[in-house]
């Protein structure tokens, strides 16, 4: 038959799985490792005194991990902006947005912008990894000007 | 071999449209949708498009006899 299905996304994965499509997801909305901006972050903050923070959930998310990888985190950062992202005590995905001279509700919207990035970019490599184990063959892949990433996949049944 | 097609769009807020082709009947179809019910998570909603009211598939096989 032919059907058209919504599915809302679950995201349960371990900590590279997650780690990897936070980094990806990062990348594309323009953000860096802290590492690499923590120069310009403490510059920015020498000019500015007002910080600002917001911890956001990412929703339906459970970030499996052993007893040694509970406490990890990954820090992403864009114009005076750092992400850290952590999993809480109940398995959850977590973020906390801080920023100087950043309102409350533009941290929020740039938390939950960037969350919502990752849980595409987990959803995508997770089809990819699935269609090359099925050897499906995906013969069309473009992101749109609204970032929906569009896939056309083919495969042949005996 | 019948091709089958799926056309995915994965949302900037990874919510996916799956839009699957080439399977006539429900029951052959399901299968497929199962799939992606597993990668992705939970069926908001789903509709059926024309084919889903063709006859379900059957295989037929031909066989020549030569003498």
């Amino acid at each position: 038959m032919g059907a058209i299905t919504i599915l809302a996304p679950v995201l349960v994965a371990a900590w590279p799985a997650f780690s990897a499509a936070v980094v990806a997801a990062a990348t594309s909305l323009g953000y860096a490792m802290a590492k690499e901006m923590k120069h310009g972050l403490a510059d920015e903050r020498r000019q500015t005194k007002a910080v600002n923070s917001v911890q956001l959930q990412v929703p339906r998310s459970e970030v499996v991990t052993d007893q040694l990888g509970r406490d990890q985190t990954i820090t992403v950062a864009r114009e005076g902006v750092a992400v850290t992202f952590s999993r809480d005590a109940r398995g959850k995905a977590t973020l906390c947005v801080t920023g100087e001279g950043h309102s409350q509700a533009a941290l929020q919207a740039m938390g939950e912008e960037l969350s919502q990035r990752v849980v595409q970019r987990y959803v995508y490599q997770k089809i990819m990894n699935e269609m090359k184990t099925r050897q499906f063959l995906v013969v069309e892949e473009e992101t749109d000007a609204n970032h929906a990433i569009h896939l056309k996949v083919r495969h042949w049944e005996s | 071999m019948p091709q089958r097609e799926f056309d995915i769009t994965i949302g900037a807020d990874g919510e996916v449209e799956l839009h699957v082709k080439g399977y006539k009947g429900k029951t052959s179809c399901q299968g497929a949708t199962k799939i992606f019910e597993q990668i992705v998570g939970e069926i908001k909603s789903q509709r059926e498009t024309n084919e889903a009211y063709e006859p379900d598939e059957v295989v037929q096989y031909r066989i020549d006899h030569r003498h």
